[in-house]
């Protein structure tokens, strides 16, 4: 049995208070990715070991209640569709496919454009990173649990 | 970088990766790889290539060893050994063939870290000059990825969800479907 609760309560426990902070630091990565290490590939991985250890640890059902099984393809589709649709933006304004800097808001100097593009890719990214590990880990327990 | 601790972090590469393709149990294997990659990004991160040392932490050494136990309790945890002594001969005189062409033509790079390395002589003065000015992103690792070279990275991406996509489309089984794999009393 790979996910399912855990004999331990200690580990139980601690995997229950830390998943969710294994989350945040993963969010924390790739919005922080313009100053510091990570971005989208780092924290969508952080992510999706905050989503997959309550599955290894705590009951099943609680466990594919609080992120159903459906939600990696879903966001691994997502976050794809939104790094081409951002890539595809600036062409509506004259530019060059995945040109961010030439996009042209009012009051928004092109460089700013380009970090706002950077921090929605790396979002994108993200989302895709984390749904394709979801969706891997997913699938190969339930070959045996189910 | 520090030289000597670099040759410990070596060793311990070179001794855990043989020792994982020796091992017959699976999950010793995994284990070994997992600190394969600890340690191998611990050598990235002494080299001051934070971005890659963080992934190779995360997936090398934490996500990748759940998905192979994952893998492992789905089929057999141990391996046959190896009996075909002629097949042994052959790759370890082609491998030991190939270090050795790796090695000499190793002798032919830039030290590490060269001004002087046609790597550091192209478009890569022009990214680090203007990423600041062009992107407002203190971190030239990410407004490489996701700016100058964000093509490569949308193929990456893709490259990503579409693995993970056919894996999940050649393991999944229906609903109606047996389990053929001789597990069909756990049902």
């Amino acid at each position: 049995m790979m996910t399912g609760s855990y004999p331990s309560e200690v580990v139980r426990v601690v995997c229950a208070l830390l998943s969710p902070f294994i989350l945040l630091f993963g969010i924390y990565v790739i919005a922080h990715g313009h100053y510091g290490p990570g971005g989208g590939f780092a924290g969508g991985v952080f992510v999706a070991v905050g989503v997959i250890l309550p599955r290894l640890t705590l009951q099943e059902e609680l466990a594919f209640k609080l992120v159903p099984t459906a939600l990696g393809p879903v966001a691994a589709g997502v976050g794809l569709l939104l790094f081409l649709l951002i890539g595809t933006v600036p062409l509506l304004t004259g530019g060059a496919f995945l040109d961010y800097g030439a996009v042209e808001v009012a009051g928004v100097e092109p460089a700013r454009m380009r970090y706002l593009g950077i921090l929605v890719v790396e979002v994108a990214v993200g989302l895709a990173v984390s749904g394709a590990m979801l969706m891997l880990f997913d699938v190969l327990v339930a070959r045996r649990t189910r | 970088m520090i030289v000597p601790l670099d040759l410990v972090i070596f060793a311990v590469l070179i001794v855990t990766a043989i020792l994982a393709l020796q091992v017959r149990d699976l999950l010793t294997a995994v284990a070994l790889l997992a600190g394969y990659s600890l340690f191998a990004a611990l050598l990235f991160a002494g080299v001051l290539a934070v971005d890659v040392a963080l992934v190779e932490a995360a997936l090398g050494a934490g996500l990748t060893g759940v998905l192979f136990i994952a893998a492992i309790l789905a089929t057999t945890r141990r391996t046959d050994a190896s009996k075909n002594r002629r097949r042994t001969v052959v790759a370890g005189v082609s491998v030991a063939a190939f270090v050795g062409l790796l090695l000499f033509a190793s002798g032919g790079l830039p030290d590490r870290g060269d001004p002087q390395a046609p790597a550091q002589q192209g478009v890569s003065q022009t990214y680090l000059a203007n990423s600041l000015a062009d992107t407002q992103t203190p971190n030239v690792v990410t407004s490489l990825l996701a700016d100058y070279r964000s093509q490569d990275t949308l193929g990456e991406t893709m490259v990503i969800v579409t693995a993970a996509l056919a894996a999940t489309l050649i393991l999944a089984r229906r609903e109606d479907e047996g389990d053929v794999a001789g597990e069909g009393d756990e049902r």
